[in-house]
Formats: structure tokens, C-alpha cells, sequence
């Protein structure tokens, strides 16, 4: 039963991301990403990584998403115009990729990964906040150095006069 | 060292945060006109931060904030690069007229933002710490790319930045999982012990995760095949900001791919003995021994075509960049040394040549070739300065190009017969780098109608002008002082097993 739905997961997730690069149509690409966002979530929740899955719900699928599909709303003529380009070079594309994808299979396979026990699974919110007070608490003051520079290039870049 | 302690030996930083949010205040008050005056804000902070930088006790070299963090004299060294050149640009910046009739207090402040960045860039020991200072650094340099919001060319090198910088990223990133799925460990040397008791059948993962990680850094230092971001961003860039991320961000990027390689791959002592990398089979040494090659030899043959100052300027600068990973290879403390003390020569050198670009144009002049027909009898001042910083970058002495030349050589030289083909190919590539770069001069100079009028520049621009012409000669035939600097700043943090 889990099997099932974890191949279900992962059909809908590369299904979406599949849809998402090879229609032409803004808007059914922006739709079509939500699904891939929220198979990630499901892949999160079968890594028993609760509030990533949470996370990645409200963020991506709440709130980027959204933006991406006002972003194509309030864009002029959107309907009317093929914005989404397609690919130049499918054939050597092809080539490139599935070179790409063997060698990542086989390394995958082939790798004696660091295992980890299986454990009951916990809430891991706890965990991560003593993280990211104790051990990453300078990553995660940092990021809010980043997030001022990203606020204001985008106020400055949309800004109507110099 | 845990969070509370590490804050007495986090002075740079933490004044550098308050110059930014100073800055950005002070900005809010003055009118458009005035908005330049930012400028005067970062850099009083600018200098504090340095000052803070000379005074901490060089001796201590441990780890900060749970060791996310190295202090080390390595990173002080980096610190100290960046900020004169952040100085300098604003200097220059300020005479720049491709910025008139913008409102600048933000240009300034995003430039203090970035200086964290490269700060967080050249003291990290974490992946992730890493990930974030890179990410800073990116987005910054996104924005400050497309500061000429009115310019095409502005917004098309914005656009190629961000879609080149997303996908290098995400590579870069897809890296550090495998790598982090072999360790479990985001920290350097829990990654550095876990690959020593790694079994045979994963060096192929961990080749390949090397590999993508590289993706990310060589785009940093612009290093071929990373590099197809580089001539339409230098070209499309404000000027100055073209010289800065040229200087500024390539330097840094060179601290991470020492840090990186030393500590992931090695002893993590500036490379003290190289006997220890036989413990690998990865041949990361002659990937980028190859790397370099590449680099230098595509960035040169391309800058031979260009029509435009500037455009040559971005292709010289992948030349330089391939110039200096040659020394990476040889696997020394020798060629670290080599490496440092070019980045100080090539600052001087590269901001002064894009320096007289802008000087030009503010002038009524252009980035071609064209428009630098007969500037030498026009401007004689900028055109001698000009000759300075063209022979240096060459690498003819007495310059202090050939200094930071001679040093890489050396390094590669003292390896033994096995790599003297590096070094070869780099001696023909400065051959060719000859050509164009005396183009330049034989424009300023031979070619156009001797004008009447002489024109003096301002005495300002003068004291830009000499201030990065007279290190550019000087430190060419006196280079002890950097090279004391250089050699006492070769301590990188080791961990103590």
C-alpha cells in the first residue's frame, strides 16, 4: 500500500515537472507546477520530514506559486502571446540528458550511502528549531541579510523613475 | 567556539551590519540629488571594518559560531582585498557617468550588503554557511548588474546573470547533497574524516559531487565552461560594477576553491604536504590543471576579436582567472602564495584599466577601439597611466603583473617535469594576451589626428589614477611588503585531531 503511494507520488511530481517544461502555455505550466510542488511535499512526508512537507505546502504551493501565476495574470496579452519558448536542439538535448541520467543511476546504485537506523518516526520541528538557534544560528541570521538585499533590488528594480 | 563567544572576535562584521542599516536610514532622507552621499556612509564603515580587521590578534585561529565560521589570517587577508577594493570602486563610481540621473544610495548600500557576503565566502567551513554568503553575493550582484534600469544591455546582462547564476547554483547544490549523503556532515572537516574512511566504490560519487561543486565555484571565478555569463554581463553592467565583480567577487571565489579543496581533499594546511593527496584516486589536480588551460587559452583567443575595450577587458579578465587556477594544481603552499599575491597585483592592475574606461566615456568618449584613437596626444596623463596598466596586465616587466606572473610560473615550475607543459601554455598565452593588449596602446598612440587641445583631468581623477598606477609600478619593483603580508597571511585553520 505505502509502495503504491509512493510511485503514485512520483509519477504525479515528474509527471507535473514533465508537463511543466514541454507545454507551450504559460498557464498550464504555472498549474502543472503545482502538482510537482506538492508531490515534493509527499516525498517529504514518506522521508518523515513533517514540517518540511508543511513547509514546502505553504511556501511553494501558498505562496511562490501564486506569485507566479499573478506574475502571469498581470502580465500584458498574456494570452496571446506564446511566452513559453520551445526547445532548439532536441536531438543532441536528448543525447546529453540521458547521458546525464545513466551516469547519475549508476552512481546512485552504486555508492554505499550513509545509512542511517530506522527509528520511530518523531516530530522533527523541535529538532530543527535547536538547530537553527544552536548550531546554524549564523546561517539563519544571515539569511535575513539576504532577504533585505532581495527586497530592495526588487523595490529598486520596480521602482517607476530611476 | 559557541555563538556568544564568537561574537568578540565577529567586530568586522558586525560593524559592517550597522554600516548597512546606517546606510540605508541616511538614505531615506536625502532627495534624489543627494542620494549619492550614501556613499560617505559605507565608507566611514568600510574603514571601520578595516580598522577592526588590522587590530584582531592574528595569532588566534580557531573556529566561530559552532564551526560554521574559520578566523584564521587567511580570511583576514581576503577581508582586507576586498574592502580596498570596495573603496576604490566607490571612488569610482563616483565618477562614473553612466550612473548620472540615478539614485544611488542604493547602489551603496547593496554594495555593503555584498562585501558581508564575500566576508561570510572567505571564512566559511560549511556547506551550508557557504551556500548562503554564495547566494548574497549572487543576488547582489543580480541587481547592482541591472542597475541601468533605462539600458537594454543593463537588463539583458541582469536577465543572464540570474538564469546563469540559478542554474550553476542549483548544480552546485545537488553537489553538496551527494556530498552531504556520503559524510553526514555539512561541515568541512566531518566531511574531510568521513572521506578518509570511505570504502573504494564511493569515489565515484564523490569524483562526481566534486565536480558539480566545481560548476558552482568556476562560475564564480568565471572559469571556462562556466564562463558564457561573463562578456554580455561585463559588457551590459554599469562600468564600475563591471570592475568590481572583475576584482572583488573572482578573489573571493578564488578563498573558496582553496579553502574547499584544501580542506575537503587534503591536510587543510595550505596544501603542507602534498604526499597526503595520493590517498585519492580522484584526479582533481589534472581536471584543474585542464580547467585552467581552457580558460586562459579560450579567454584569450576570444579577447584577440573584440572591437570594444570593455568586451576585451571581460575576456581578459577569464585569462587572468585561468591564470591563476594554474597555480591550484601544484598542490603547495607555494602555489596558494603564487595566488594571493596575484589577486593583489591584478586588483590594482584591472581596476585601473577599467578605470580609464570610465574616465573616456564620462568624457564624451566610447568603449571601442575607435574612440580610443589618438588619446594618448589627447589625454596624455590617461593615456601614459593606460600604457602602465596595459604592460602590467601583460606581464612585462617592470610591472607588478610580472611579479604575480612570475610567482604562479615559479610555482608550477617547482613541481617537476610534469607539469612544465602548464607552464608552456601558459607562457604562450601571455604571448598572445601581448597583442591585444597593445593594441590599445597603438591606438592611443599611433593611430588618430595629434589633437591641439590637451585635456587635464580633474584633480580628483588624477588621484584615482596614480593611486592605482603608482602600486601598480612600485609594487613591481618593490614587492616586499606584499609579500611579507602574503606569507604571514598563509595560515588556514586546521582542525586539531
Amino acid at each position: 500500500m505505502a509502495d503504491l503511494a509512493f510511485w503514485m507520488i512520483v509519477l504525479l511530481t515528474i509527471g507535473g515537472a514533465a508537463v511543466v517544461v514541454l507545454n507551450k502555455n504559460l498557464v498550464y505550466s504555472a498549474i502543472a507546477l503545482l502538482f510537482t510542488f506538492f508531490g515534493m511535499a509527499g516525498l517529504y512526508v514518506f522521508l518523515w520530514a513533517d514540517f518540511l512537507a508543511g513547509v514546502q505546502v505553504m511556501i511553494y504551493v501558498g505562496g511562490i506559486l501564486v506569485l507566479i501565476i499573478f506574475g502571469v495574470m498581470l502580465t500584458n496579452r498574456i494570452t496571446s502571446v506564446n511566452i513559453s519558448h520551445s526547445s532548439v536542439q532536441r536531438g543532441i538535448g536528448a543525447v546529453v540528458v540521458l547521458g546525464i541520467l545513466s551516469i547519475l543511476v549508476i552512481m546512485i546504485y552504486n555508492t554505499p550511502w550513509l545509512q542511517v537506523e530506522a527509528v520511530e518516526p518523531v516530530q522533527t520541528v523541535g529538532k530543527i528549531g535547536y538547530l537553527l538557534m544552536m548550531d546554524y544560528l549564523l546561517p539563519f541570521e544571515v539569511a535575513s541579510l539576504l532577504l533585505l538585499a532581495a527586497l530592495m533590488g526588487a523595490a529598486m528594480l520596480s521602482r517607476k523613475s530611476n | 567556539m559557541n555563538n556568544l563567544q564568537s561574537l568578540s572576535y565577529y567586530w568586522p562584521e558586525i560593524i559592517l551590519t550597522v554600516t548597512i542599516l546606517v546606510a540605508i536610514i541616511a538614505d531615506l532622507f536625502y532627495s534624489d540629488k543627494d542620494s549619492g552621499k550614501t556613499a560617505l556612509w559605507v565608507l566611514g564603515g568600510l574603514i571601520l571594518a578595516q580598522i577592526a580587521i588590522y587590530i584582531q590578534d592574528s595569532e588566534i585561529v580557531t573556529t566561530l559560531f559552532m564551526g560554521n565560521l574559520a578566523f584564521d589570517p587567511f580570511a583576514s587577508f581576503f577581508k582586507t582585498l576586498i574592502v580596498l577594493a570596495t573603496i576604490l570602486v566607490i571612488f569610482i563610481s563616483q565618477k562614473s557617468s553612466e550612473l548620472d540621473g540615478h539614485r544611488t544610495g542604493e547602489y551603496y548600500s547593496l554594495m555593503a550588503i555584498m562585501v558581508f557576503g564575500m566576508f561570510l565566502m572567505a571564512s566559511a567551513i560549511d556547506l551550508i554557511m557557504l551556500y548562503l554568503a554564495i547566494e548574497i553575493v549572487s543576488i547582489v550582484s543580480f541587481i547592482l548588474a541591472g542597475y541601468l534600469k533605462g539600458d537594454l544591455r543593463s537588463n539583458e546582462a541582469a536577465l543572464k546573470y540570474v538564469i546563469y547564476g540559478a542554474f550553476s547554483t542549483g548544480i552546485m547544490l545537488f553537489g553538496m547533497s551527494i556530498i552531504f549523503g556520503l559524510a553526514g556532515s555539512t561541515k568541512f572537516f566531518a566531511i574531510q574524516e568521513a572521506m578518509w574512511n570511505l570504502e573504494g566504490s564511493a569515489q565515484f560519487a564523490f569524483t562526481l559531487a566534486a565536480i558539480f561543486i566545481l560548476a558552482g565555484f568556476g562560475y564564480k571565478i568565471s572559469a571556462v565552461p562556466f564562463h558564457f555569463w561573463t562578456p554580455d554581463v561585463y559588457e551590459g553592467a554599469p562600468t564600475p560594477i563591471t570592475a568590481y565583480l572583475s576584482v572583488a567577487p573572482k578573489a573571493v571565489g578564488f578563498a573558496v576553491i582553496i579553502r574547499f579543496f584544501n580542506t575537503v581533499f587534503g591536510d587543510s594546511g595550505a596544501f603542507i604536504d602534498p604526499s597526503i593527496y595520493t590517498f585519492t584516486t580522484i584526479a582533481w589536480p589534472q581536471l584543474l590543471a585542464v580547467l585552467s588551460v581552457i580558460t586562459m587559452t579560450l579567454g584569450n583567443l576570444v579577447a584577440l576579436q573584440q572591437n570594444s575595450i570593455k568586451r576585451m577587458l571581460a575576456y581578459s579578465s577569464i585569462a587572468h582567472a585561468g591564470y591563476m587556477l594554474m597555480a591550484i594544481p601544484t598542490l603547495s603552499s607555494q602555489g596558494v602564495y603564487a595566488i594571493m599575491l596575484y589577486l593583489v597585483m591584478y586588483l590594482f592592475m584591472n581596476l585601473g584599466a577599467f578605470f580609464v574606461v570610465i574616465y573616456v566615456k564620462s568624457q564624451g568618449g566610447g568603449e571601442s577601439f575607435d574612440d580610443f584613437k589618438g588619446l594618448g596626444w589627447k589625454m596624455p596623463i590617461v593615456g601614459i597611466v593606460m600604457t602602465v596598466f596595459m604592460l602590467s596586465l601583460t606581464g612585462i616587466p617592470p610591472t607588478a603583473g610580472f611579479i604575480g606572473k612570475f610567482y604562479i610560473f615559479a610555482s608550477v615550475i617547482k613541481v617537476g617535469p610534469q607539469m612544465y607543459w602548464l607552464a608552456v601554455v601558459g607562457a604562450i598565452n601571455s604571448v598572445i594576451s601581448l597583442y591585444y593588449y597593445f593594441r590599445v596602446v597603438k591606438v592611443m598612440f599611433l593611430e588618430g589626428e595629434p589633437s591641439e587641445t590637451i585635456i587635464v583631468p580633474s584633480p580628483t581623477v588624477l588621484m584615482i589614477l596614480f593611486a592605482l598606477a603608482i602600486p601598480t609600478v612600485f609594487f613591481g619593483i618593490y614587492w616586499a611588503p606584499i609579500a611579507d603580508w602574503v606569507s604571514r597571511s598563509l595560515t588556514l585553520f586546521i582542525k586539531v585531531i
